[in-house]
C-alpha cells in the first residue's frame, strides 16, 4: 500500500521547507495520524520510510519517540488529560475520574463503545486555565465537571 | 506596586489582534520598515540588543544580544545559517508563548525577520509544539498574510533582504525544547541533545550556524528597535532589563499570564496581580520559573522576581512561571507529580537521566502514597547529587535533581514525617473545582 | 600532536581524537558503554568520566569521549573524584538491571560486572523491582535479546547505521521506556549481525549458538586468522578447555577488518569441529582403503610417486604458505609446477568484508607460483591423468566430493585430507590438521598476511602437512642417492 496522492503532494510542498527532506518526517507522521486512522501503523512506517529514503525502523525510533505519536490503535476521540503540577494543583485528578466516568474509559485505554481514549498527559501549558483537556486536538480550559459533562455528552453519539 | 509602561501584551487587547490588518493599524511592521530602509548594518541591530540588556526569556536568561554576535563572520564563514525559534513551551507551569503565538502572531514574525537580518539567517524556522494547534495555525496565516504583502520571503519590502519564516510542528516530546534537542527533531529525528561543544553557532541545524531563541525574546526586538535599547535597559533591575511575560497558575484567586516589570516582588504579583492565594490560604511554596527550579518557602515571597534575585533564595527566574503551591497541599504529593514528569520526558540516553529520573519518580511516588522506606529521604538526596550539576548531555537532569534537592532542603521534616507515619500527614484534600474566570 | 599528562605521565596525543582513546592508545584503562572506536560517538553512557585540569582552572570531571586532548591538559583516570563519579554512574546503571550473571553468557566478559568490580561498588540503593521486560526476545537467527540486561549504550544500533550501513535496529520509546527493537519485531537480516553480541557491553545481545555453550572463563582464546574468505579477516579462536571450538570473534585489525567479521565466518566452525577425522593413514588393499600407520600411508604415496614421474601435485586453498612452498619445491624437483583447487566466486560477496572468494590464501599461493585451477577443469585434468597427490586441509571438498568420487580407478589418488574420501580412485589417505591445529600464514586478498594459530592440538595420529612432506622428501633423497 501507499500514501493516498493527497498526502504525498502534500508532503512534495512540506519537504520544500528544508534543506534537508528529512526534516518533514514528524510533520508527516502527525498528517498521516490525522488523515489514516488516528494511529500511526506499520504501514504508515513503512510508507513514510519509502518517501523519506529511510529504513522503517527509523522511523519507528523517530515516531516511538514522540509522545504525541499513538503506536496503537485509539478510540474515535482522543481525550488527553493534563495530570501535570499546575493543573493537578487546581483538580485535574478530579476531572480525569469525571472523563473517565463520562466516557466509561480507564486512563491510557480505550472506551468499551470505541468511542473515546483517555490520555493522561504531561503539561500541555494552559497552565493559567487549569484544569484542562484536549478533545482532538482542540484544548478546553478552566474545566469543570459540568464543561466535561456539556463537551464530552455532545460527543457520545 | 506602581504603575508601569506596558508593551508585551498591550496588542493582544486590540479586536482581532492576530490579523495583520490589526497589527499594521498598531504600527506594525515598522520596526522592520527601520532596520532595512533606514537602513542598520546587521551589527548596529546586534549592538543594539546588547545595548538593551534584553536576556533570552526561555528559561536560561542569556544575553540575547551576545548570543546572536556568536555567529560566525559571514566574510569568514559563507555556510548558510539559520534562525530557530523555540516555542515547544513545555515546562510546567509555562503558558506565556502561547499568547504571544495566538494573539500576537505577527509580532513574532516581524521579530524573526529583524533577528534574521541582523544574524544574516536566510530562514527562521518557528518550532511549535505539536499540541498548540491554534499557535501553529495563527502564525502559519499570519506568515501567509505577511509573504502576500511582500514581508516575508523574497527582497522583503522591496529591499535585498530575503528571507523565508516556515513552521515546524513538534509531537509533545520536552526535551526537544532543549536546543540541541530542538534541532535534532527539526532535522526529522529522535530529540536526542547533542553535546556541546560543538555549539549551535558553529553546529546547529542541518551542522550549520544557527541561533536559538525563544519566542517572548524574539517577540522583544521589533521594541528595541523602535524605542532603542537604551529604552529597554531603563527598565527593570541591574541585571535583568525590560518586562516580562510572568505565567502564574496554581492556587491563586486569578491565574493567568501577565505582563510585569523586573522589580516587582513574588507577594505583589500574588497578592495583587493574581489576587492573592485561594480560600484565604497561605502559600507555602512556590516555584518562580516553571517546574525545573528550585521550590521556594512561601514566607520568602518578598523577593524580587528577577535573575539575581532569586539566587539569594536558592532559586531562579526560570521561564518566570509562578507555581503557588497553598499550605494544605503535601509537598510529598506535589513532587510525585514533578518526578513523574521528569521521568516522563527525559530523553533516555544519559544513564544517570534515564534511571535517575525513574528512581526520583518511584521514591516520591512511595513517599506519597504511605510506602516510603526509612532512608528514602536520604536515598532522595544522594541520587539527586549524583544527576547533578553537569553530569550528563543536556540539563534535564539537572532540571529533575534542582526541584528534588530543594524539596528535601526545604521541606525534609514533612516528607521524614510521611516516611514515619506511612502515609502523608497531609491527606489530599479534593478539588471540586468551580472554575477561574 | 599535543603533550598531554595522564597520571602523572607525559604523552603525545592526537588532538583530533577523543581523550579516550589517547588514554587507551598508552594503555591506560577508562571504564567506558557507549564509546566504541569503530563508531560514532554519542558520549551518552556518562561512564568514562575522567578528571581534566587545564591551566589555573581546578580540575573537572569530563567524559573522555566528547573531551579532546590539547596542550598541557592534565589527565588522571585514578583521581577519587574521576572513581567516585563512575560509581555514581554505576548506581544508576545497576538500577534495573537484573544482576542474573550465574546465569548469563556474558558473564566473564561483561564490562558492566567488570567495571563494577573495579570501582568497588558492591550495595546499590536501588529497593525498587526491576524494569520487567523480555528477557528471550529472538532478534533473528544469530541473535537473542534481554531486554533487562541492555543499558542502552545504542552501540548496537549505531552499529547497523554505520558499518554495513542499513539502519536495522532502534531504541524505541524513550526515557526509563526506552528498549531496543526491530521494525514490527522483525527478524534481523544480513551476514554482519553477530557483530552486536561483541559490542554489547553487557549480556543484552548474545549469540543464540553460544548461549549455555561455555562459561568464557574455560575458553582457551588464540589470535588467528578467517578461513572463510580471501579477505582473511584477523580472528580470536576461543576452545573449550580441550574441546571444541565454542566461537569465532573479530580481532581488531586497521588493515583488514576493523572489529567486524562476518557470520559466514563466524560460525564456520563446523569442519574445525568434526568428528569423523582422518586419522593415521588408510591404504587400499583387496577390501577397499584400510586403516594403517602413518609410515605405511607415507611409503605408499612413496610408491605412487616412483611408479608416476608425472603425478599431478594440487593444493588445497587452505595450505599456508609454509605448506605451498614444501609442495611447490617437491613439484619442482621432480620437475612439474604443482596447482591449487580455485573455486570461483560462491556469490556471497558483500561490500564490506567477504570477497566471495573461498580460498583464504589464493594470493600467498599464487605468490609462490601454484597455479589456480577450477574444480571443473581439474576433475577433467584428474581423470585423464595416471596418478595425482591432493594436498591439504578440506582439499576433496573444495576440489568437488562428488567429482573426486567419479573419478575413473585409472587414476591413481594419493590424499591428505582432513577427512576420509569416498573415491574408489583412491589409493592411499592420509590425515592432517584443520586450521586451528597448525601454524602457518595465509595471505589475503590485499596481500596482508594472516597468521593462524594451533589452538588445540590436533587428535592423535594425526601430523602437520609439514612433516609429511619432509618425510617424502627425505625418501626421495635416499632414493636417489
Amino acid at each position: 500500500m501507499a500514501l493516498p496522492q493527497k498526502l504525498v503532494s502534500e508532503f512534495d510542498q512540506l519537504v520544500k521547507k528544508y534543506p534537508d527532506r528529512k526534516s518533514g518526517l514528524i510533520p508527516a507522521l502527525h498528517r498521516c495520524q490525522e488523515e489514516l486512522g488516528g494511529w500511526i501503523s506499520p504501514q504508515i512506517m513503512e510508507d513514510l520510510a519509502a518517501y523519506f529514503g529511510l529504513e522503517p525502523v527509523e522511523v519507528y525510533g523517530v515516531a516511538s519517540f514522540y509522545p504525541m505519536f499513538r503506536m496503537r490503535p485509539v478510540g474515535k476521540h482522543f481525550v488527553s488529560v493534563c495530570h501535570n503540577i499546575s493543573c493537578e494543583l487546581r483538580g485535574a485528578t478530579e476531572i480525569l475520574e469525571h472523563v473517565c466516568k463520562v466516557t466509561g474509559a480507564k486512563p491510557y485505554g480505550t472506551s468499551a463503545d470505541g468511542q473515546f481514549t483517555v490520555w493522561p498527559v504531561e503539561c500541555q501549558g494552559a497552565c493559567a486555565n487549569a484544569p484542562m483537556i484536549d478533545v482532538d486536538g482542540v484544548y478546553h480550559e478552566d474545566l469543570t465537571n459540568a464543561k466535561v459533562d456539556a463537551l464530552l455528552g455532545g460527543l457520545k453519539k | 506596586m506602581k504603575p508601569f509602561p506596558t508593551w508585551l501584551l498591550d496588542r493582544t487587547k486590540n479586536k482581532d489582534s492576530h490579523t495583520l490588518a490589526a497589527y499594521e493599524k498598531a504600527g506594525g511592521y515598522q520596526a522592520l520598515a527601520t532596520v532595512l530602509k533606514k537602513p542598520m548594518s546587521p551589527a548596529d541591530v546586534i549592538q543594539e540588543m546588547k545595548v538593551s540588556e534584553l536576556r533570552g526569556r526561555g528559561g536560561a536568561g542569556f544575553p540575547s544580544g551576545m548570543k546572536w554576535s556568536f555567529m560566525p563572520d559571514p566574510a569568514k564563514d559563507p555556510r548558510p545559517r539559520y534562525l530557530a525559534i523555540n516555542a515547544d513551551e513545555s515546562e510546567p507551569g509555562t503558558c506565556k508563548d502561547r499568547v504571544l503565538m495566538e494573539q500576537d502572531p505577527h509580532g513574532l514574525i516581524e521579530g524573526a525577520l529583524i533577528a534574521c537580518y541582523a544574524i544574516r539567517a536566510q530562514a527562521a524556522y518557528i518550532y511549535v509544539r505539536g499540541e498548540y494547534r491554534k499557535s501553529y495555525d495563527r502564525c502559519q496565516a499570519a506568515i501567509d498574510e505577511a509573504r502576500k504583502k511582500g514581508l516575508v520571503g523574497k527582497n522583503v519590502l522591496g529591499t535585498d533582504f530575503s528571507c523565508e519564516v516556515h513552521m515546524h510542528k513538534g509531537a509533545g516530546a520536552y526535551i526537544c525544547g532543549e536546543e540541541t534537542g530542538l534541532m535534532e527533531s527539526l532535522e526529522g529525528k529522535r530529540g536526542h541533545p547533542r553535546p556541546k561543544p560543538p555549539f549551535p553557532a558553529m553546529f546547529g541545524l542541518w551542522g550549520q550556524p544557527t541561533t536559538v531563541n525563544n519566542v517572548e525574546t524574539i517577540f522583544n526586538v521589533p521594541f528595541i528597535v523602535t524605542r532603542g535599547g537604551a529604552w529597554h535597559a531603563s527598565i527593570g533591575t541591574k541585571g535583568s532589563k525590560g518586562n516580562f511575560l510572568c505565567g502564574i497558575s496554581g492556587h491563586v484567586n486569578r491565574p493567568g499570564v501577565y505582563e510585569l516589570p523586573f522589580g516587582v516582588t513574588a507577594r505583589e504579583i500574588v497578592d495583587e496581580v493574581a489576587g492573592g492565594v485561594w480560600k484565604n490560604r497561605k502559600c507555602k511554596a512556590w516555584f518562580p520559573g516553571g517546574s525545573s527550579c528550585s521550590l521556594v518557602k512561601g514566607e520568602d515571597l518578598d523577593v524580587v522576581l528577577d535573575h539575581d534575585s532569586l539566587k539569594t533564595k536558592g532559586s531562579s527566574l526560570g521561564t518566570a512561571a509562578m507555581i503557588i503551591i497553598d499550605d494544605h497541599t503535601s509537598i510529598a504529593r506535589v513532587m510525585e507529580i514533578i518526578a513523574r514528569f521528569y521521568d516522563h520526558e527525559s530523553c533516555g540516553q544519559c544513564s544517570q537521566c534515564r534511571e535517575g529520573t525513574q528512581w526520583l519518580a518511584q521514591i516520591f511516588h512511595r513517599i506519597a502514597t504511605g510506602h516510603g522506606l526509612p532512608g528514602d529521604v536520604d536515598a532522595l538526596d544522594a541520587l539527586a547529587k549524583g544527576m547533578a550539576p553537569g553530569k550528563t548531555i543536556c540539563a534535564l537532569s539537572d532540571a529533575a535533581a534542582i526541584p528534588a534537592l530543594s524539596a528535601v532542603r526545604l521541606f525534609r521534616d514533612e516528607l521524614e514525617e510521611c516516611v514515619r507515619q506511612k502515609q502523608d500527614p497531609i491527606p489530599y484534600q479534593r478539588v471540586e473545582y468551580a472554575g477561574a474566570h | 600532536m599535543v603533550k598531554i599528562t595522564v597520571n602523572g605521565r607525559e604523552v603525545e596525543a592526537d588532538p583530533k581524537q577523543p581523550l579516550i582513546a589517547a588514554c587507551h592508545g598508552h594503555d591506560v584503562d577508562v571504564p567506558h558503554y557507549c564509546y566504541h572506536p569503530g563508531l560514532s560517538t554519542v558520549g551518552s553512557c556518562r561512564m568514562c568520566q575522567v578528571e581534566v585540569q587545564q591551566g589555573t582552572a581546578p580540575g573537572r570531571v569530563m567524559v573522555a569521549c566528547r573531551t579532546y586532548p590539547a596542550e598541557g591538559m592534565v589527565v588522571s583516570t585514578e583521581s577519587e573524584k574521576s572513581h567516585a563519579t563512575r560509581r555514581e554512574c554505576l548506581e544508576f546503571l545497576l538500577k534495573n538491571h537484573p544482576l542474573d550473571c550465574p546465569i548469563c553468557d556474558k558473564a566473564g566478559e561483561c564490562d558492566l560486572q567488570d567495571f563494577t568490580y573495579q570501582e568497588g561498588q558492591a550495595t546499590g540503593r536501588s529497593k525498587e523491582p526491576r524494569r520487567p521486560l523480555e528477557k528471550r526476545h529472538s532478534l533473528g537467527d544469530v541473535i537473542v535479546l534481554d531486554q533487562e540486561r541492555c543499558i542502552l549504550c545504542s552501540r548496537c544500533v549505531r552499529f547497523f547505521e554505520e558499518v554495513p550501513k542499513k539502519a536495522q535496529l532502534t531504541v524505541a520509546s524513550l526515557g526509563s521506556r526506552s528498549v531496543i527493537a526491530t521494525f514490527a519485531d522483525q527478524p534481523l537480516t544480513g551476514n554482519y549481525q553477530g557483530n552486536i553480541a561483541d559490542l554489547c557491553p553487557v549480556g543484552a545481545l548474545t549469540l543464540k549458538g553460544f548461549r549455555f555453550q561455555a562459561r568464557v572463563w574455560n575458553l582457551v582464546k588464540m589470535a588467528s586468522t578467517c578461513a572463510e574468505c580471501s579477505r582473511g579477516c584477523s580472528i580470536q579462536v576461543e576452545v573449550l578447555r580441550g574441546g571444541d571450538v565454542k566461537r569465532f570473534r573479530p580481532r581488531e585489525n586497521a588493515a583488514v577488518n576493523r572489529w567486524w567479521m562476518c557470520d559466514t565466518g563466524r560460525f564456520a566452525f563446523d569442519h574445525v569441529n568434526a568428528k569423523d577425522r582422518l586419522v593415521n593413514s588408510l591404504v587400499r588393499d583387496g577390501h577397499g582403503l584400510a586403516p594403517r600407520s602413518i609410515e605405511d600411508g607415507i611409503a605408499a604415496v612413496r610408491a605412487l610417486l616412483d611408479a608416476h614421474s608425472d603425478a599431478l601435485f594440487v593444493a588445497s586453498p587452505f595450505c599456508t604458505v609454509e605448506e605451498g612452498a614444501s609442495i611447490q619445491a617437491l613439484a619442482k624437483r621432480r620437475g612439474t609446477t604443482a596447482l591449487f583447487v580455485a573455486p570461483g566466486p560462491n556469490g556471497l560477496k558483500d561490500a564490506l568484508l567477504h570477497t566471495g572468494d573461498p580460498c583464504p590464501n589464493r594470493r600467498g599461493l599464487t605468490e609462490l607460483g601454484l597455479q589456480p585451477i577450477e574444480p571443473k577443469e581439474l576433475a577433467k585434468k584428474l581423470a585423464s591423468s595416471k596418478a595425482a597427490v591432493l594436498f591439504g586441509e578440506r582439499v576433496v571438498e573444495l576440489a568437488g566430493a562428488a567429482a573426486i568420487a567419479a573419478l575413473p580407478t585409472s587414476t591413481a589418488l594419493a590424499v591428505f585430507d582432513c577427512k576420509a574420501p569416498d573415491a574408489a580412485a583412491c589409493t592411499v589417505a592420509i590425515g592432517v590438521p584443520t586450521s586451528v591445529e597448525r601454524t602457518g600464514t595465509w595471505i589475503n586478498v590485499d596481500g596482508q598476511k594472516g597468521p593462524i594459530a594451533a589452538v588445540k592440538p590436533a587428535p592423535a595420529g594425526v601430523r602437520a602437512l609439514a612433516r609429511h612432506l619432509a618425510a617424502l622428501d627425505l625418501r626421495a633423497e635416499a632414493a636417489r642417492s
